[in-house]
């Protein structure tokens, strides 16, 4: 680091601005001769730098901009129209946006989404974390338990639904006769209430999806270098210390990519409800993505399901818009 | 750069050397609980896996009774043999396999090398961008699917191939995940391979990519599950019944007023077999870190 | 920066994508099919699950037969999510010829976007005058856009030897109260092996639809007094233990035709399709359930026999490519040749006249009492759902409070309060 110093103490701009270290510092040592000539060279490596930064991204890029981002810029500028899908779209301006304030099922939605949010994304971090650190190790069958973790995520969305709605059931199902040992007579009605249904949803989605995140939390702990948890155990550290100051923070990256997936995908949901409550009892568990498939397709409202398209968007924006900035904080500290 | 192993035993904590017998017993006893443990958990997690195999080995009006009939009546081990010639089940698997493959090494790709860019090279609104490119996850499919369809249909794309592809092989899911492990990978190896001479892309073929199996592995196993799974993006840009996927087949089963959920099933439990067996194989991969400092090499 | 610049071009492609896509329309209305009667087109018709819904083979090889130049390419769309893929297929331009009306709800979509091509001049024929469920397809501005072909009504399905092991005599013209005190001594046993007196189905038309029919309520109308007796009715058997509970049935996706067929119920009220069903499903041995079938049971003091239908439909694609020929078809179908062939394998055609009626009875396995050709000949049958730009947003709303009812997680009369509400502030 001693390089950049000189550099910087160069009059050279400091690293993260278009230039990698070593290459500041070459240009510091230079600098010191010439200051123009070392403002032309800094401006070309940075055009280089540039260009073989977007060479990378370009063949992503490209398609990303063709097949997605048009057609999201497009649903964006739907949000102001009146568009049955067919016909030529009429300019109402903010008349969609206007309608929203008023829409009671749109804000139940919103309500349940959110709610469905709170409960789903601690949930599953908490579930995926604690199964790939317990099954990140060489004991015997350890890939069948990853395996059986897995499998949640890959049966029949289906058979999923009805075997936890079964497990469910107020009267005949597992979960309330276990809740009845605890002395608990009756037992909460579930998805055929307005009040449970919803946790039963975030139960079920936790389980389902927890097998997912844990193969993301499995490749991010392998990421982290064994000499760091030789060094913490021969000062003598607990499994728990070791967790807390070798674990987390080699995960923080990983840790970072499923709160913000499992943020997004939370605010996303619409198969599972589909499958498993069809947004129901009444609208207990309808969400927003039910809300613009029910606006847009079946009423043939795209001009308004766009709109609450862009509502969702925003939201989440604002979500990941904050933990970004969150995790660059911590990532400087 | 394997890994040297001192990895601990399923039962914490480390024992000491002079803890005597008293830690050995407590140690197997704990081993056995421990695994006793597990094993009913993975089994509780199997449950409605083992509901679509009975119910694929029942008849049609006994896969929804009230109550839920957990051993068939009469097991009709033909249906795994009929459901080939019910719908041409061979087609179907051998479209899905061929989607999910091109998908999946387009994924990997394009994604780990949009990553390099995003993690480890720098240029003027790099992270504005990067933050832009996660941010389109966010809208849900519904909203922009009749926009992105009409694109595709003046493309001449819909009913092919192609247009999945094109759909799922440029997802940001790949790139945020690839970047993310990047992350992990110190700057100072890049540099050193820069000051020996190395280009950029090499930096990523030979030093990035070894040494990202892990998250390669798991980014191809999760997008690989995903376009197998998929339902909606064939359902809708695959028209002709010989272009179409096991779940498309599966869905078929289901008619309007008369529908064959035995067979549905049969079909689910064939469709998670291939993924299953992907799963062992690959999962090897994400668990066998090469992790090193870096500095060493 | 070029970036900034792009985005901006791109939004305003984006923004202009949709709009060349409608304003593109492809003026293929009246194609050169005129030009020669005879030459050989290729129609395209949109059907769902072509596999196992065997009237739409039935209609195409016999219109084939009639019209040997014309051959038929069925476009197979997943049931399911059959409207989803039609609209966003339809919004892209999409020029299958013929479409397939699955419900009125669809139609009223169809119709008001004015996709579909005017089919006023068949419809006021005297062909299509005897069709029942014609009526449906009339938009505001009086015009037709599809032609029914099939016209399925509710009747009551029964189980007779649950009905003769518990010494009752057979349902012939039953009263909504005698009906549930049937039901009621017809439940027996638990567990495993109970036998219920009857099933009610999720859908709320099991309730709703009936309702209105027999009462004359709108239910488009916002004002839903009408379906208290019918609801106290529902929940009455219910909380008798006499059918399977709503919330039970719903979550664990219930199946009318496994549950009667399984004997587990002694009466259905269902749609007539269930007849095609049971005629295969007893053919093939997969039960030996011995059925007939009744009038719905109808309100005290009612006249006649009020029952409730809704048909199914063919449509021309306003983009059609072969116009005339697509017309053609549609015709076909909703005429006596249609159904002639559809009613061969149990599916009660639109035009149910008398020849028709004798045909259907005539299908071996076919309960053969008069009670059931009584069921067959109801006095009125009003629609399901009546058509208007409003019928999905009142179909959602009805639905989710009808949900609510039948798991009590409201009053029948807070209930009904709601809709009403919610009608009229929803749908203003």
């Amino acid at each position: 680091m001693a390089d950049l110093t000189t550099a910087q103490a160069a009059g050279a701009s400091p690293p993260g601005d278009g230039m990698s270290a070593a290459t500041a510092a070459r240009v510091g040592r230079r600098a010191l001769a010439d200051p123009a000539a070392t403002r032309r060279r800094v401006r070309a490596r940075r055009r280089r730098d540039t260009l073989i930064g977007w060479s990378f991204i370009l063949p992503n890029f490209l398609g990303f901009v063709a097949i997605t981002l048009i057609p999201v810029v497009a649903a964006f500028a739907l949000a102001f129209t009146n568009w049955d899908s067919y016909n030529t779209p009429d300019w109402v301006g903010l008349k969609n946006f206007r309608r929203l304030l008023h829409d009671e099922s749109t804000k139940i939605a919103l309500r349940n989404t959110v709610y469905y949010a709170v409960g789903h994304v601690p949930l599953t971090l908490l579930a995926s974390l604690s199964l790939a650190i317990l099954l990140n190790r060489k004991i015997r069958g350890a890939a069948f338990f990853r395996a059986a973790a897995f499998f949640p995520y890959i049966t029949s969305m289906v058979a999923v639904a009805l075997v936890w709605n079964m497990l469910f059931n107020p009267a005949s199902g597992p979960v309330n006769q276990f809740l009845q040992w605890f002395g608990v007579a009756h037992g909460p009605g579930w998805t055929t209430s307005t009040d449970w249904a919803m946790p039963a949803v975030i139960i079920t989605s936790a389980w389902r999806d927890m097998g997912y995140y844990m193969i993301l939390f499995l490749a991010g702990l392998q990421s982290i270098p064994k000499e760091q948890y030789e060094a913490a155990e021969m000062d003598g550290a607990t499994a728990w210390q070791r967790f807390r100051t070798v674990t987390l923070p080699g995960l923080r990256p990983t840790t970072f990519l499923v709160l913000v997936l499992l943020t997004v995908q939370s605010f996303k949901i619409f198969d599972l409800i589909v499958v498993m409550t069809q947004g129901g009892p009444g609208r207990a568990t309808t969400v927003l993505s039910q809300r613009i498939y029910q606006t847009g397709i079946v009423d043939g409202e795209f001009g308004y399901a766009s709109a609450i398209s862009v509502l969702l968007f925003l939201l989440v924006l604002v979500l990941t818009l904050t933990q970004f900035w969150l995790n660059k904080r911590r990532e400087r500290s | 750069m394997t890994t040297t192993s001192a990895t601990p035993e399923i039962v914490p904590p480390v024992p000491r050397r002079n803890r005597g017998q008293g830690s050995g017993l407590r140690r197997s006893i704990g081993r056995v609980v421990g695994y006793a443990l597990l094993i009913a958990a993975a089994l509780a997690v199997l449950v409605p896996f083992l509901w679509m195999v009975s119910s694929s080995l029942k008849r049609d009006n006994e896969v929804f009774t009230i109550p839920v009939q957990w051993i068939p009546h009469s097991f009709q081990w033909h249906n795994f043999v009929d459901i080939w010639s019910q719908v041409p089940m061979g087609t179907y698997l051998k479209n899905t396999v061929f989607l999910s493959s091109v998908i999946t090494f387009l994924q990997v790709l394009t994604g780990s090398f949009a990553a390099y860019g995003f993690a480890k090279t720098r240029f003027r609104g790099r992270d504005t961008l990067f933050f832009a490119y996660i941010a389109t996850i966010a809208l849900p499919w519904q909203a922009y699917m009749i926009p992105q369809y009409i694109m595709m249909q003046k493309a001449g794309l819909t009913d092919t191939y192609t247009s999945l592809i094109l759909l799922q092989a440029f997802g940001a899911f790949g790139v945020f995940l690839m970047r993310q492990y990047y992350m992990t990978i110190p700057d100072e190896l890049c540099e050193a391979a820069r000051v020996d001479g190395l280009s950029e892309y090499g930096i990523w073929a030979r030093i990035i990519l070894p040494l990202s199996k892990p998250a390669l592995a798991s980014l191809a196993l999760l997008t690989f599950v995903n376009t197998w799974n998929d339902y909606m993006g064939p359902f809708i840009y695959l028209t002709s019944n010989d272009h179409w996927t096991i779940q498309l087949g599966l869905q078929s089963f289901i008619g309007q007023y008369d529908s064959e959920y035995a067979m549905m099933m049969t079909g689910s439990v064939l469709s998670v077999l291939p993924i299953l067996v992907i799963f062992l194989l690959g999962q090897r991969y994400f668990i066998e870190g090469i992790a090193t400092s870096g500095m060493k090499g | 920066m070029n970036r900034r610049k792009f985005l901006t071009m791109a939004a305003a492609a984006a923004a202009a994508a949709p709009l060349a896509a409608c304003g593109s329309s492809k003026s293929s209305g009246a194609t050169g099919a005129k030009a020669d009667d005879n030459a050989p087109v290729e129609l395209s018709i949109s059907v769902w699950s072509l596999a196992s819904t065997p009237e739409f083979q039935a209609l195409f090889d016999a219109f084939h037969q009639a019209n040997p130049n014309i051959t038929i390419k069925p476009v197979d769309i997943l049931s399911n999510d059959y409207e989803t893929k039609l609209t966003t297929m339809l919004a892209a331009g999409d020029t299958t010829d013929v479409i397939t009306v699955k419900n009125v709800i669809d139609y009223a979509g169809y119709a008001g976007r004015g996709q579909l091509k005017d089919l006023t001049s068949a419809a006021t024929s005297a062909d299509a005058a005897q069709l029942s469920g014609l009526a449906s397809f009339k938009e505001k501005d009086g015009k037709y856009y599809a032609l029914p072909y099939r016209q399925d009504f509710w009747v009551l399905y029964y189980n007779k030897k649950l009905f003769d092991a518990a010494g009752k005599q057979y349902p012939t013209n039953l009263t909504w109260d005698q009906y549930a005190d049937l039901a009621k001594s017809l439940t027996s046993g638990s567990g495993q092996g109970k036998v219920y007196g009857t099933y009610h189905h999720t859908w709320r038309s099991v309730v709703q639809a009936i309702s209105a029919a027999q009462t004359g309520g709108d239910l488009l109308g916002g004002d839903y007094g009408f379906f208290a007796d019918q609801y106290a009715m529902a929940l009455g058997v219910q909380n008798a233990g006499a059918t399977i509970d709503f919330g039970t049935a719903t979550t664990q996706k219930t199946g009318y035709a496994s549950v009667f067929e399984d004997k587990q119920a002694a009466m259905l009220p269902m749609g007539t399709w269930f007849i095609a069903k049971l005629l295969a499903d007893k053919k093939a041995g997969k039960t030996d359930v011995d059925w007939a079938i009744a009038p719905m049971p109808q309100r005290p003091g009612g006249s006649g026999i009020t029952t409730f239908g809704s048909p199914t439909a063919f449509a021309v694609n306003k983009k059609a490519r072969h116009s005339e020929a697509a017309e053609k078809f549609v015709k076909f179908a909703a005429g006596p040749e249609g159904a002639k062939a559809i009613a061969a394998i149990g599916v009660v055609p639109a035009l149910l006249t008398d020849q028709t009626r004798q045909t259907y009875f005539g299908l071996a396995g076919m309960p053969a009492d008069d009670t059931s050709k009584k069921a067959f000949k109801p006095d009125k049958v009003t629609l399901e759902m009546p058509v208007s730009d409003k019928t999905s947003k009142i179909d959602k709303i009805l639905t989710e409070e009808h949900q609510l009812v039948m798991t009590k997680q409201k009053s029948i009369d807070a209930g009904i309060k709601e809709m009403g509400s919610r009608v009229k502030d929803e749908t203003s």
